[in-house]
Parts: C-alpha cells; structure tokens; sequence
C-alpha cells in the first residue's frame, strides 16, 4: 500500500527510514524502565542502581523464603479470585440489557458505566474509605478492597462482553426459541457458547487489573497487604533489589496468565473448528439416511 | 475490517440494538429485561455514586473537635480557592495534565501513522500488543523504576560517567516538575497509541492517493485528508489521558519530591490527616474539572471504540 506512494515521492523512504527510527525509539522509551527493572533484580549489590556489581540470583532465592510476601502474595490471589469472580458475573449480567432492553439513551447508559473508569482512582478510593468508615462504621479489610476493585474492574467487563453480545446474530436465539428452547435455556446453550470468549477476556482484564491494583486498594485494604501494597511500603525505605525480583516474577506471572488463557482460548476455536467441519462432513452421509 | 465491525459502524447489524417490531410489543414496558441491571446498579449504586455523593455533602460540612459537624457553609471551597498555594498547584495540575496530554498525544501519533502504515499487517497486532505489555508490570515499579532511570545512581548517570562526559552525578529532572512530566507521558502515552491506532487503521488510504494525485503535497494531503478525520480520536485519546492525570498522586510523590506536589497528592494529604471537609471540597473540584471535560466533548466520546 505504501509503496506506490514512494512511486509518486522518492523522498517516502527517507521518511519510512525516520518513522522507522522514531517507533523503534518509542518502544526503547516504553521497556527502558522495565529493563532496568529486570536487569538490577540480578545486580549482586544491595544498592539499586549502576554500575551493576555481579550476577546474583538472591533476590529470588530470598522471595521464596520470605514469609511476609508469601502471605501478601496469598492475599493478592483471595482478592484478585473474588473480584475476578464478581465482576465477571456482575458485568456479563449488565451487559444483557445495556445491548438489549429497550433503553431510549442507551449512549447516555454507556458513559455511566464508563465512569468509574473515566474518575481517577484517588477520588473512588477516598470515596469508598469515607463511606465504610463514616457511614457503614466497618473497619477497612480485605473485603472492602474486594468491592472497591470490583467497581474498578466490572465497567472493563461490560464493555467487552456487551460488544461481543451486539456482535451476535439474534436469529440464532429466535431458531432456538422456535424450536421450543426456554429463554434460560437459549441463554445457556445458545448465547453463552457464542459469546464466552468475550466473557473470558473480561475476566481477564479483571483478573490482571486486580493483582496490580494500588491507588484504590491502598486506601481501603486497611492491615492487609496484598503485594502492590507491600512493595509500596517496602519501597517508602527506598527501592531494593528483592522487590525487583519481585516485580520482574509478577510480570512473567500476569504473561504466564495471560498467555495461558490465550492459548486455551485458540485451543478451543481450533477444536471448534474441527468438529464443525468434522460435522459437516457427516452431515450428507446423514442426509442419506 | 470484519463484517461485524462494518455492520456495526453502518449501524444497523446482526446484534441490532432496534429491536424488531415484532419483538418490541413484547419487550416494551416488560422490567424483567432489566433485571440484568440489578447486580450492577447496586454495586455502582451503594459503592460508587453513594460514596461519591457523600464526599459532595461533607464538602460542604466542617469539622469541630475532630467529629464531622452537619453545616452548610462554603468555606472549605473558600479556603482551597484563596489559599496561594493550593491554587498554584490546582493551576498547576491541570496545566501539567493539558501538557503531557498533547505530548502524548503528538508522540503516539506518528508511531501509530508508522504502525499502520509501515508495519506488516500480521506484525501490528504483536506491535499493539507490546505498546500495552508495559500496563501488565505493576504501575508502582513502573514508576519508581524512573528513579533508577533519573536519580544519582542511575542509568543516565552512570553512562554520561562511562563515557567521560561528567564526573559527579547531575540532577536529571529526578524531584521536580519536569521528572513528573517525563513520567506521566510515559504511563499514558498507551491509552493515546491505542485509541489514535484504532482510527487510523480504519483510515481508507486511497484518500491520500486522490489527493497526491490531484497535486497535492504528501504533507498537504495529509493535513486536508487524514487530520480532519483524527480529529474524534485525538479528542478522545486526549480525555483519557488528561483525566487520569488530575488525580495522580504517586507519580508526584515518587517522582517530583516537594516541588511536584499536584492536586491528588493535596486530596491524599488532607484524607490522611483527617480534614475531611477540605479533601472532600478538593476532590470535588478535581471532579468538577472531569466534568466539565467530559461535557464539552460528550460529542467525541466513542466509548466503544476504545477498549475493544
């Protein structure tokens, strides 16, 4: 496409040679910091920063050992399963109507949902904090933190399962209902198939939104820490090479999720595609009968 | 484009938001089809509007003995508004949000023109996919990783020491305005590439060619064809940087030390010494900025579009 451009102007590939440049440049300017990060949990020295005294694998021997990030790891995971749970549940449910009940400002409907992600986190989080605190009288715990980052995370599921859903053939649900299907059961066996991979990439937008989440958490977890929150008060007394090693193992922690889901999810598109063409294979055999 | 998304975008479609006639007399006035709601309007309802409600209502309230006392005076609004230097820093927020956002945004738009342009078709997806792997690392790290960047000890440092150029260390913006600049374009500049991505992918490039064709210069035809058509997506990719920013607080305190105090950090302050009243009528002025943001350019606001 572009190259009949540079036809018209010979200049175009000295221009594709800068732009060139300039994105390589950008993603140099995006992974720096992530680099270093990585690069100085294996710096052998205690103090963060260059030069890099030797290669040490420590840090990480270190983590395993250290019960106070075991225990905050383990809270990560109870909040991140709940929330991840809630929203999904609680998103994929809103998404139904939004998509299909007869709204008249259904645009205006939309914007709402979106604005817990449009406010910034600070004002949620002090929100939330005033409300336990003041008006519900409860102590902020790990529950709060479960609710406050489901507000954060369902607004992400509804906007990605309910473009799914728009995405649907409605015939498909008016063929099942003609064939005497109940609307619980179209729901199940006829919308839910169709639209899960939607459903999952919600939940794992929540999910990873949930283990890295601080501004809100901090302000309503209360005693507990989950890892976010550790690091945070670990990295008052200034960054150090373990929570290093630790941020650079949450990185190939949410890829490995990420990844894995991902891959279950071409897996099963894969399989699907074979048993539909598997299927129609048979079906003029079946014909025949 | 799939056929989904052209459906979509001509508006009518398989999904249809209209729904048939037939179907209609049905529906209509039935509120079981809003039953999938009520989760969501309770979740959003006790523990977002609520919430966000009282901290409107005790910014108006005032605070005697350290017990939150009912009243209705504007003073804490007062307060904030005459007091030097909580109006240097809200002036300050809001010109450093306006300034990082343009900058993001005119950093982003090249690099999405290359992406889109210059790139493989099939390369794209792991090109877009890379500019959002960054937001998979814990936002904290990622923030105080620019320590390790900036400050005395750090990257920058030690090379100009490797090469000769310094011998001491030399103050890289680290604990001032500019260090927070540097770091809130960084951590934003995501959102702007994928919304200005999301646009000029559905660009129809034959544009170009008719103007260059009818004699235009690349950059002319650029400017006539491709800009007046970005101009939705630069609005929202702007929002959804700007607004973020208003209420960022660990990136001044990480990064900007005492001169790069901005507005959230002020919230946060007033919250955790219990001045209830004024971090309530601070939060509500940040809020009020949103606001208005958002009504000015409701127009611009795809949602749609954006994350999906």
């Amino acid at each position: 496409m572009s190259d009949d451009l540079q036809a018209v102007n010979p200049r175009a590939r000295l221009f594709r040679t800068i732009l060139s440049v300039y994105g390589i440049g950008i993603y140099i300017f995006l992974f720096a910091p992530i680099g270093v990060l990585i690069l100085l949990s294996f710096n052998s020295s205690t103090v963060v920063g260059f030069p890099m005294a030797g290669f040490t694998t420590d840090w990480y021997a270190r983590l395993s050992h250290d019960t106070v990030i075991l225990n905050a790891l383990e809270k990560s995971l109870i909040v991140a399963f709940w929330v991840t749970v809630l929203s999904t549940v609680i998103g994929t449910m809103a998404s139904f109507p939004l998509v299909r009940a007869n709204i008249k400002n259904r645009g205006g409907v939309r914007v709402f949902i979106t604005l817990p992600i449009m406010m910034p986190g600070l004002l949620i989080g002090v929100a939330i904090l005033v409300l336990a605190t003041n008006v519900l009288h409860i102590q902020p715990s790990l529950e709060t933190a479960i609710i406050g980052q489901t507000v954060l995370a369902t607004p992400f599921v509804i906007l990605v399962v309910s473009s799914r859903l728009e995405a649907l053939d409605r015939n498909l649900e008016r063929a099942a209902a003609d064939l005497g299907a109940s609307a619980p059961q179209r729901i199940l066996f006829v919308v839910l198939p169709l639209i899960y991979p939607g459903i999952i990439a919600g939940a794992l937008i929540a999910l990873t939104l949930s283990l890295d989440e601080f501004v809100v958490t901090n302000f309503i977890i209360g005693a507990d820490q989950t890892l976010p929150i550790y690091i945070y008060n670990q990295l008052k007394f200034g960054i150090t090479p373990e929570v290093n090693a630790l941020a650079t193992l949450m990185l190939l922690g949410t890829l490995a999720v990420a990844g894995v889901t991902l891959g279950a999810l071409r897996l099963v598109k894969v399989l699907a595609s074979v048993t539909t063409k598997t299927n129609r294979l048979k079906e003029p055999a079946s014909a025949e009968v | 484009m799939t056929v989904a998304s052209y459906a979509r975008n001509t508006g009518g479609g398989p999904g249809e938001s209209e729904p048939r006639r037939a179907d209609v007399s049905d529906e209509r006035r039935d509120w079981r089809q809003f039953v999938g709601f009520v989760p969501a309007a309770i979740l959003f309802g006790v523990f977002f509007i609520a919430p966000l409600g009282l901290i409107v209502v005790y910014s108006f309230w005032v605070t005697k003995n350290y017990e939150l006392v009912p009243a209705f005076t504007t003073n804490n609004y007062k307060t904030i508004l005459t007091t030097s230097t909580y109006v240097r820093t809200f002036g300050k927020t809001v010109l450093m949000a306006f300034l990082a956002t343009l900058t993001a945004l005119a950093l982003a738009f090249p690099f999405c023109y290359w992406l889109v342009r210059y790139v493989p078709k099939r390369m794209q997806r792991v090109g877009l996919l890379l500019v959002i792997l960054p937001f998979w690392t814990s936002y904290l790290l990622r923030v105080y990783a620019w320590v390790a960047i900036l400050g005395d000890n750090g990257a920058i440092n030690s090379l100009l020491k490797a090469l000769g150029l310094t011998n001491g260390p030399i103050r890289l913006f680290l604990y001032d305005n500019p260090g927070v600049f540097i770091v809130l374009v960084y951590l934003y500049f995501p959102f702007a590439a994928l919304t200005l991505y999301a646009s000029l992918e559905r660009f129809d490039w034959r544009l170009l060619h008719a103007a260059v064709d009818l004699g235009a210069t690349p950059m002319r035809a650029l400017a006539n064809t491709l800009l007046p058509q970005m101009r939705l997506a630069m609005v929202t990719a702007g929002i959804f940087v700007f607004i973020p920013i208003l209420g960022e607080y660990l990136a001044p305190a990480a990064i900007g030390g005492t001169h790069g105090v901005m507005m959230g950090n002020l919230v946060a302050n007033f919250f955790s010494g219990y001045l209830l009243p004024l971090g309530s009528a601070a939060s509500v002025l940040i809020a009020l900025v949103i606001f208005i943001v958002l009504i000015v350019f409701r127009r611009s606001l795809d949602t749609k579009d954006i994350y999906v």
